[in-house]
């Protein structure tokens, strides 16, 4: 699972208090439905991969990974077994006896991970835990912990800012805002249906459109806006303002016309290429369309007069708090 | 063909030896940067600690170890070697049970007190140890300050004779090195990072077991330097036991002002000198040896 | 034990060892407003004639000027050569470096009475008797390890590349050094300036070799006051030092930080 958030929006906050590393003021922390807001967290067998690692400079990585092994009154020939199983899990057996201070980033990481399993906790935190990585090691990371998390079946929360890695990673993700979950549901939920525009905004490009509605029914409604009347998926009463969110690949240019879709004339304004995908800005009356094509044939041309057209279950309606009611 | 084969060879062999030429230049150019310091490390310090050293060693006819002969053989001389230890070891000792958890206190303090502690740590240091010294003998007077208070407090009924006695020697040799135990050790707590005793606690490290095995072993750089410089300094104290207690606690440090200073016996101040040497020498290769072997830091 | 409780124990340590610390001070300072010409508490009065006194102490402004000059030049001989070998070191420009890092701190723990009699003899045995040549190199070697620990530690914090961006930017490398990186370790020179100038200010092990009957340093003349006679004309002398670097402190305060004062002389 994945809380997923902009800085400062709390996901870090609510870590450590599933961690047992900050108390709440109110309210409480159940694991397994066992009740553990009193409970300190050298109790709670929580374990957690910090974003620096946290790894001890004065232990090699023996040392560290067996960390939490000791002083349980198990046998060294256990405690060594254990750790040889946690470092290969991460494919580190071989750095055993190395000082943890002469490791790549990528290898601290993994040795982090190895120290946490190695207590076989039942919920797995990681704050951060991928962000000090570059890109390449980012996304091999993102892949093989998901895998092994699958195979250990383990109880993994991740907090992240990258909304690529939540999509990547998680079962589930919660989208944390200003301490709020905005929406707690599976990636493809979360990305084609999402349930407040903060969402939407957070999880994605989106095309934003202001306008008020007019009429509704049938889970949609009607919004007046500056390029004229557009169907969106909607509960708001008539009067309501709103702002009309699209994700840019359900916008096509020109094309054929279909009842049900919205349609929009527009200027293109900027062409960016993305490798596999295009990316166009289109100028419409009020507002600034974000379409994405596939492909690289019959491309349009930047200052071409177009027409957008997109269906209108793909458009959603949120109540536009910035106006005043 | 070839002409591209001998120009690629041609550029490879120029840097290559531009690589050498970089590494020689930046040798010679440390060299430079460091020779002033090195001059005044060899020629002021370590060359004439060796001819000291050399010295002591010397007699009418040659090699000899009389002058330690002369200090050591006897019991006199031996109880001065004593005396000296001694109070370099009860000091580090005071300091060093005083200062740990001060440092800690230190380091866990923030604003307004925190500097005030810094202060009262740093003011003592520009504070002449002559006059610390002799402001604990008022302190420690049979109508002075501390005993007023003792019999205030009913704690004792007629004035407790401190002046002049060991407790007073250790009282005064406690409080003028303090500083130096506790800013070292402090200087290597406050860079400890926090998140590794949360690390410990995710772990299942108590609090005081966390303590015990992250930020104990962690901290032992601070406390070796600590111990070090304390003891090097008590046990080569002069103004202390020569205020505090006068003639009565003579030690190699005392002995050798007195031999120099005042009744001129210049080879017996040289061999007490030596033994002297020979501790802070003891003390500078035993701490070098524990801080490495304390693990890869920094 | 739990943390909270760890916490106040170890505050209150702390708190009793600036009590331990600040106890000589306060008698000072106390002493030295006595109305009779007794170093002693309890003072019947309060009196500031010893502050005026102390101009007058015999031989007073002459050894507080040989300490203050031998003070002053010496601190600025090792902040010279603290930056020029620290750089050095940090930079591994040379074999060795972390052996002559560690030489370079080792005079702290090296007895100053030995250092001032190896020294005298040393001297001696080169024919060079005069007291402030002898006194500025025995300060320099005293003053050296205070400032070295202090650059070594500055300097390994300092980003490097910010030359290199000068350089480009139109600075030959004295010029850039001048000014992308003496004001980057101001504080550090300001600490072991600092702790230079008072170790110098304050050293008696060394000096007392190395002075003579007619050129004595601040420290000596101390002692001698009080083995002489012990007036509270000391005591004022004390406090005005005192408060001197009180106000040097709370001057570090702001430009530096306390805190990295005392983080940044290890």
């Amino acid at each position: 699972m994945t809380l997923l958030g902009p800085s400062g929006c709390g996901k870090t906050t609510l870590l450590r208090l599933i961690a047992g590393l900050a108390t709440p003021d109110e309210g409480h922390v159940s694991i397994a439905g066992v009740d553990v807001t009193r409970t300190p967290p050298h109790k709670r067998n929580v374990g957690v991969v910090f974003q620096n690692y946290a790894l001890f400079p004065h232990l090699n990585v023996g040392g560290n990974v067996g960390f939490g092994l000791s002083g349980k009154g198990l046998a060294k020939a256990t405690i060594a077994a254990k750790v040889g199983r946690a470092l290969e899990l991460v494919q580190m057996g071989k750095f055993r006896d190395r000082p943890v201070t002469a490791l790549s980033g990528g290898q601290q990481q993994r040795v982090a991970l190895a120290r946490a399993l190695a207590v076989e906790p039942s919920v797995l935190l990681f704050d951060e835990a991928l962000s000090a990585l570059d890109r390449n090691l980012r996304e091999t990371m993102q892949v093989e912990l998901r895998r092994l998390l699958k195979d250990i079946g383990a109880t993994a929360i991740f907090v992240t800012h990258d909304q690529d890695e939540a999509l990547t990673m998680s079962d589930k993700i919660a989208v944390m805002n200003a301490g709020q979950i905005e929406q707690f549901a599976d990636p493809l939920s979360v990305y084609a249906q999402p349930k407040t525009l903060f969402t939407m905004r957070f999880v994605g490009l989106s095309s934003e459109m202001r306008g008020t509605v007019v009429a509704r029914g049938l889970g949609q409604v009607r919004v007046e806006t500056p390029v004229g009347a557009v169907m969106a998926q909607g509960d708001q009463p008539v009067g309501c303002s709103v702002v009309v969110a699209t994700r840019p690949e359900h916008v096509r240019i020109g094309g054929v016309e279909a009842i049900e879709d919205n349609c929009a004339e527009g200027q293109i304004r900027q062409i960016t290429f993305h490798g596999s995908r295009t990316r166009l800005s289109v100028d419409v009356v009020g507002a600034e369309f974000v379409v994405e094509m596939g492909g690289v044939n019959a491309l349009p041309s930047a200052g071409q007069a177009v027409v957008l057209r997109w269906p209108a279950a793909c458009s959603f309606a949120y109540a536009d708090s910035s106006v005043a009611a | 063909m070839s002409a591209v084969v001998s120009d690629r060879y041609g550029l490879l062999a120029r840097v290559r030896c531009h690589d050498l030429l970089a590494r020689v230049r930046s040798r010679r150019v440390g060299l430079t940067l460091a020779a002033p310091a090195l001059f005044v490390l060899i020629f002021l310090y370590a060359a004439p600690l060796a001819h000291l050293l050399a010295g002591s060693f010397r007699g009418p006819a040659g090699f000899t170890l009389d002058a330690y002969g002369r200090v050591l053989a006897d019991a006199y001389g031996r109880s001065l070697v004593w005396n000296s230890l001694r109070l370099g070891l009860i000091t580090t000792g005071l300091t060093l049970v005083v200062g740990y958890p001060a440092a800690f206190g230190l380091a866990m303090s923030r604003g307004v007190l925190r500097s005030l502690f810094l202060a009262s740590l740093f003011l003592p240091l520009a504070a002449s140890v002559i006059a610390k010294a002799f402001a604990w003998t008022i302190l420690l007077r049979s109508h002075g300050v501390v005993n007023d208070t003792l019999i205030f407090l009913h704690l004792t009924d007629k004035p407790i004779r401190m002046i002049f006695t060991q407790t007073s020697l250790i009282v005064g040799a406690a409080n003028i090195f303090l500083p130096f135990m506790i800013l070292p050790i402090y200087a290597v707590v406050a860079q400890i990072d926090p998140r590794l005793t949360e690390a410990a606690a995710t772990l299942g490290s108590s609090p005081a077991r966390a303590f015990l095995r992250v930020v104990l072993p962690l901290s032992t750089p601070g406390v070796i330097a600590g111990v070090a410089l304390v003891f090097s300094l008590s046990v080569s104290a002069y103004v202390v036991p020569n205020l505090l207690m006068g003639e009565n606690y003579p030690t190699l440090a005392t002995t050798i002002a007195k031999a120099f200073l005042l009744i001129r016996d210049p080879a017996l101040g040289a061999a007490a000198g030596a033994i002297l040497m020979a501790i802070g020498l003891a003390v500078v290769v035993v701490s070098n040896r524990l801080s490495e072997q304390g693990g890869s830091t920094k | 034990m739990t943390g909270a409780l760890a916490r106040i124990v170890a505050i209150a340590f702390m708190a009793g060892a600036s009590l331990f610390l600040l106890a000589p001070l306060l008698v000072i300072a106390a002493a030295s407003f006595s109305p009779t010409p007794v170093f002693d508490l309890p003072i019947g009065g309060a009196s500031l004639r010893w502050y005026g006194a102390v101009g007058s102490l015999d031989g007073f402004w002459p050894a507080l000027t040989l300490s203050l000059e031998i003070a002053l030049v010496s601190t600025a001989i090792s902040l010279a050569l603290g930056t020029l070998t620290g750089i050095a070191i940090v930079r591994g420009l040379i074999p060795g470096a972390s052996i002559l890092a560690a030489a370079l701190a080792s005079p702290l723990m090296m007895p100053g009475l030995v250092l001032g009699i190896a020294l005298l003899q040393f001297f001696r045995g080169f024919g060079l008797t005069q007291v402030f040549p002898a006194l500025l190199m025995a300060h320099v070697v005293v003053t050296l390890p205070y400032v070295a620990r202090t650059m070594i530690a500055g300097l390994s914090r300092f980003d490097f590349t910010l030359i290199d961006a000068a350089r480009t930017l139109g600075c030959s490398f004295p010029a850039s050094i001048f000014r992308v990186m003496a004001p980057a370790l101001a504080p550090a020179y300001l600490t072991s300036g600092l702790f230079a100038f008072l170790a110098s200010m304050d050293n008696y092990p060394v000096s007392i070799f190395l002075t003579d009957a007619r050129m004595k340093t601040l420290p000596i003349k101390m002692l001698q006051y009080i083995e002489e006679s012990p007036d509270p004309s000391i005591a004022a002398l004390s406090t005005l030092i005192l408060l001197a670097t009180l106000a040097l402190l709370f001057a570090a305060d702001r430009v530096v930080g306390l805190h990295r004062l005392a983080g940044l002389s290890e």
